[in-house]
């Protein structure tokens, strides 16, 4: 059976005025999987994910969302899409219900109450209290919430846990992992990388306005550089570890210790390893977000 | 739509009120008034020795004597103008109101059409608009059979059919501004404005035949004010309706093709001003 794709851009670009915002933008979501996308402020993230809710209008390009063309079914889209703005806002002179009541007018009233109830409580947030009246973080959970209380198939989150403490920026990925084991695809953008490298499967890097890497999550960790700290019994030759295939000399200190850089398989480093007198080996994987500034980094050199 | 609509009279519930009190209170005492100004003795002689000018102003001033001419000088004259103000401050915040705020994107990712969500908020305004005017109709008509101005209910309702259509039409005109201009507050101050110089054209017109020619091409001079008590002219509120029939759909098409706008992605400013921007960076 072929794998279905929730979101599908080919060409996408977009423009406001002179600034082109987006270059061109290649993705493919694969449905019932939680996707990443990463990138600084105005890489062209809340740009994607308007497009595909045709909150804009793409200059040019291909969108299919749900195998539907967003300008030409924006109601049926919308109806199996799930969405939380990057900055979000909401009518200060109503009450949380009254909010949550009013979006599930615009949904036709087919929200399961109960439901909403339980996410409420799982965030922690009182439906009594005005929204005029809620910090930033629990004006959040009330969008992550209408975000989800319709159980869509296919959640565009932009930021979905800025401004909430660790606690429950905790639950809203467990919400997000339980949604997806009911099929749901989960797209959504984030600065705060762990949460990416935790929740994600795979992961896009968006860099002013083009995709520069779309790759599963573990396989980007894992296909990076690495690095392996040595530390040696008794000094040796600085000229030790010249020539070995993948290896880098990043700093030494008196010949008793060395910190390396590995590109790719560890195999050839721990033979030639093998004939010297190691007192300790220690390895490191670099975390995405160091991944993601190594991408930034060489654009911006490249830029240059 | 049904959503939006019920929404939006909601959230104008406060305006609602607060104008449907202001427009009775000031029917109410201006109901009170008609028998005592048209008793005063040589209130004719004190109308005849005000400025000329002003008299044309308001065209027939010596009218005012009669139920039709009091009703016409010292109510509908400028109730266009006056309850305007809500109308044009309400339509140029429709939508652009939520859009400035960032709450527009929010909506608009619901499965609703971006028609529902135009002709759901305009409807809610029309439906405000004729409460508020509801409200200064009910404040003539009620006391109406204990004074002097002998005029029946239908008839006091007739004047208040071209000023609901005039308020539209003005309403209509904020909204097409704010779908083509940077912003709310621009709107309202350029629809605000065209609806004031189109009062003052017409009051001046009755002063100077040369301006005649240029105000038959304004909405204005075809609104008959209390006039309409007497008969309704069925061609000029056509027309007027056309005109701000013309105008929604102009705003609704806008509407229907622009991008929704939130804070850091442009289109805040006019074509000019984002070169200006540029060139200057």
């Amino acid at each position: 059976m072929s794998i279905k794709i929730a979101i599908k851009t080919e060409g996408l670009t977009k423009s406001y005025g002179k600034v082109q915002a987006l270059r061109g933008i290649d993705l493919e979501v694969d449905e019932g999987t939680i996707f990443g996308f990463l990138g600084p402020n105005g890489a062209g993230k809340t740009t994607t994910i308007r497009c595909l809710l045709d909150l804009i209008r793409p200059d040019s390009g291909v969108v299919r969302v749900l195998d539907m063309d967003p300008q030409a079914n924006p109601v049926d889209v919308k109806a199996r899409v799930g969405y939380l703005p990057g900055e979000l806002q909401l009518y200060d002179n109503l009450t949380t219900r009254g909010l949550l009541r009013y979006l599930n007018a615009l949904r036709g009233n087919q929200v399961d109450w109960d439901y909403v109830r339980e996410l409420a409580n799982r965030l922690e947030l009182d439906l009594r209290r005005p929204i005029k009246n809620l910090s930033k973080g629990n004006k959040q959970k009330v969008g992550v919430i209408q975000a989800l209380m319709h159980r869509p198939e296919l959640l565009l989150l932009d930021e979905p846990t800025a401004g909430l403490d660790p606690l429950i920026q905790q639950e809203v990925l467990h919400l997000l992992a339980e949604a997806k084991e009911n099929g749901a695809t989960v797209f959504f953008s984030s600065h705060i990388l762990s949460e990416v490298q935790m929740a994600t499967e795979k992961v896009a890097i968006i860099r002013e306005g083009e995709i520069v890497e779309v790759a599963d999550t573990k396989e980007l960790i894992n296909r990076s550089l690495t690095r392996a700290h040595v530390i040696f019994k008794e000094p040796v030759a600085n000229s030790a570890l010249d020539g070995v295939a993948g290896v880098t000399v990043l700093s030494r200190d008196d010949g008793l210790s060395v910190m390396l850089q590995v590109e790719g398989e560890m195999d050839e480093l721990i033979k030639s390893l093998a004939a010297l007198p190691v007192s300790q080996f220690e390895t490191e994987r670099p975390s995405l977000e160091e991944i993601f500034l190594a991408y930034y980094e060489t654009g911006a050199k490249e830029g240059k | 739509m049904w959503a939006e609509f019920r929404y939006t009279l909601g959230r104008l519930r406060g305006q609602i009120i607060g104008w449907s009190i202001g427009l009775a209170a000031y029917g109410l005492l201006m109901v009170s008034f008609f028998d005592s100004i048209v008793n005063i003795e040589g209130f004719e002689d004190i109308l005849a020795s005000y400025p000329q000018e002003m008299m044309a102003f308001f065209g027939d001033f010596m009218a005012i004597m009669t139920p039709v001419g009091y009703l016409d000088i010292y109510y509908f004259s400028y109730m266009t103008v006056i309850v305007g103000i809500f109308a044009v401050g309400v339509c140029a915040t429709l939508l652009v109101g939520d859009e400035e705020k960032g709450i527009l994107d929010l909506v608009m990712a619901h499965p609703i059409s971006r028609s529902a969500i135009f002709f759901g908020r305009w409807s809610g305004f029309v439906v405000a608009t004729m409460i508020i005017l509801g409200a200064g109709w009910l404040s003539w008509a009620i006391p109406v059979g204990g004074t002097g101005l002998d005029l029946s209910w239908i008839e006091l309702l007739r004047p208040f059919i071209p000023l609901l259509v005039m308020l539209v039409l003005f309403g209509g005109l904020a909204l097409l501004l704010s779908m083509l201009l940077p912003s709310a507050r621009m709107a309202s101050m350029l629809a605000g404005g065209l609806m004031v110089g189109n009062y003052l054209l017409t009051g001046l017109a009755n002063m100077n035949e040369d301006l005649k020619a240029v105000v038959e091409y304004t909405p204005l001079h075809y609104f008959q004010g209390g006039k309409a008590v007497e008969g309704i002219n069925g061609q000029w509120l056509s027309g007027l309706l056309l005109a701000a029939v013309v105008l929604l759909v102009l705003a609704w098409w806008r509407f229907e093709r622009r991008d929704i706008r939130v804070g850091g992605e442009g289109g805040w400013r006019l074509s000019w001003q984002r070169k200006l921007k540029v060139n200057a960076g």
